[in-house]
């Protein structure tokens, strides 16, 4: 079946593409033409045709942005003219990379270790200009704290839920027998599971603020740091490394007075910038809105660009002719403080964070640079062989060569 | 009938404390104060306080005035209103 395309604005198509992955489990896949202004799906045998068009219909006017102002405000923008390189074959080529499950990825050698070099960048510069406390999170977060967060009212696609099987000795042994005989299928978990309490947090904040239930805090407040593995389940939008269903998130998150998180996000977007320019990455610094799953999209997005209460920083993966977002700078305004009771001299604090997706950092910068080490840009080159010199690890690339 | 700034700004002040629950001791609440970076108003609430402003002042906002001006502070909101009443001949 076929959808005519009225709007073509490029974000307004991006979100689109993203929000049909979710429509109905009837659709097996889909393509948008802009050129052709039209959108083709490619249902299952049995498929309700008219429910799908009725929902492509909702996803349309929902994110048609022609009655809202969505402001944007570019901060930096430095462009480099790049060759188109497909850095994922690349590395695939090389070992660099192994996908083992949707969304999933190995990472080893050199892109392991340029993982490692954004991590340390991060530590020596941002953690370290703003005191941030070292914290460690679990994986998994309880889902009536994701609903405190009001997570699951923005954003209940994404999420990957935890479940265990039945405490049941007839659930447990017909699991294992059967796994025994005939092998583990899907199938073996239909009706044999608990209710879900858990979930793989979809965000690295989320905990800071929970563990700090009830926390009157001294004025300024006070900054932290963690490093998170996170899920978020994208349906058909999984796209090895610019979009993993299994990530890495580092935060530095502020808790505490807004004069406090707003002078630590103006300081934090300066550094940013100024990375940006000593690894002379193609990338933009701009406005942005997170991608709210929920009919007043068009609302929040516009209320968040408003405020500015979120900013990007996009880098250019040039074979893939768009950029992805690696950095995002989050102002919450008192919205964890009051969920959890946490205050300020008296007042509900105010929270901010800024984020890194360390595998899209990781595929950027190969997709810009390439594979050699020697041809990247001097600021890059340098704090890499540094880098890798000061682990004293001989290169890994040598190790993931097959015998 | 034209309206006095200081009026304006009162009525705004007023409706924002009651409103949103703004203790009378609080050290951070002014005129000048950024409504939204401290937290005073959500996005749920700033759709209040449009509505709010549309009638107190007789006017309309259109999501376009929201881009195009700054309507952080009560007297950012309060001069915008008293502009948009002249503009409006009220
Ligand atoms: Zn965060």
């Amino acid at each position: 079946m076929t959808i005519d395309l009225e709007q073509l604005d490029a974000d307004y198509l991006a979100q689109v593409r993203y929000a049909l992955a979710f429509i109905s489990e009837d659709v097996v896949s889909y393509d948008i033409d802009a050129a052709a202004k039209k959108i083709t799906i490619e249902l299952g045998p049995g498929a309700d045709e008219a429910e799908v068009r009725t929902r492509v219909g909702e996803i349309l006017s929902r994110y048609d942005q022609s009655q809202f102002g969505m402001k944007t405000v570019v901060d930096f923008e430095q462009k480099r003219d790049l060759p188109a390189l497909d850095a994922w074959a690349g590395m695939l080529e090389r070992r660099w990379a192994t996908p083992v499950g949707d969304g999933h990825v190995v990472l080893r050698g050199p892109a392991a270790l340029l993982m490692a070099l954004v991590d340390h960048k991060v530590d020596s510069i941002f953690a370290e200009e703003f005191g941030a406390e070292l914290e460690y999170f679990p994986s998994t977060i309880k889902s009536e704290t994701l609903h405190r967060c009001n997570h699951f009212t923005s954003f209940p696609e994404h999420m990957d839920f935890v479940a265990h099987l039945k405490q049941d000795l007839g659930v447990l042994k017909h699991f294992s027998d059967s796994c025994r005989d005939k092998g583990w299928s899907p199938e073996l978990h239909d009706g044999t599971m608990s209710r879900s309490d858990f979930a793989i947090s979809p965000s690295c904040c989320y905990h800071a603020y929970e563990a700090m239930e009830g926390w009157e805090l001294e004025k300024p407040g006070r900054c932290l740091t963690a490093t998170l593995h996170c899920h978020r389940y994208e349906g058909a939008n999984h796209k090895y490394m610019s979009r993993l269903r299994a990530f890495t998130m580092r935060e530095v998150v502020w808790v505490g007075h807004p004069a406090y998180i707003i002078s630590g996000r103006a300081r934090a977007e300066q550094l940013i910038i100024q990375w940006a320019k000593d690894w002379e990455l193609s990338c933009r610094f701009e406005t942005a809105n997170d991608m709210f799953f929920t009919d007043d999209y068009a609302v929040k997005a516009s209320f968040q660009r408003q405020q500015q209460g979120k900013k990007e920083l996009r880098l250019d993966v040039p074979s893939e002719g768009r950029s992805i977002s690696c950095f995002s700078s989050n102002f919450h305004s008192t919205t964890f403080g009051k969920a959890f009771g946490i205050s300020v001299a008296g007042r509900p604090a105010t929270s901010g964070c800024i984020a890194w997706g360390y595998e899209r950092w990781v595929y950027a910068l190969l997709s810009q640079f390439g594979f050699r080490p020697e041809e990247w840009p001097a600021g890059l080159r340098d704090d890499y062989e540094r880098f890798v010199r000061d682990r004293r690890t001989t290169l890994p690339a040598r190790a993931a060569t097959p015998e | 009938m034209e309206i006095a700034q200081a009026q304006a700004v009162e009525t705004l002040r007023n409706f924002i404390r009651q409103r949103y629950n703004v203790p009378l001791d609080d050290a951070d609440f002014s005129d000048d104060v950024h409504l939204f970076d401290y937290g005073y108003i959500d996005s749920f609430g700033a759709v209040d306080l449009i509505a709010f402003v549309e009638s107190a002042f007789d006017i309309k906002i259109s999501q376009s005035d929201l881009v195009a001006y700054p309507l952080n502070t009560i007297r950012e909101i309060a001069d915008f209103a008293l502009q948009r009443r002249k503009a409006n001949g009220i």
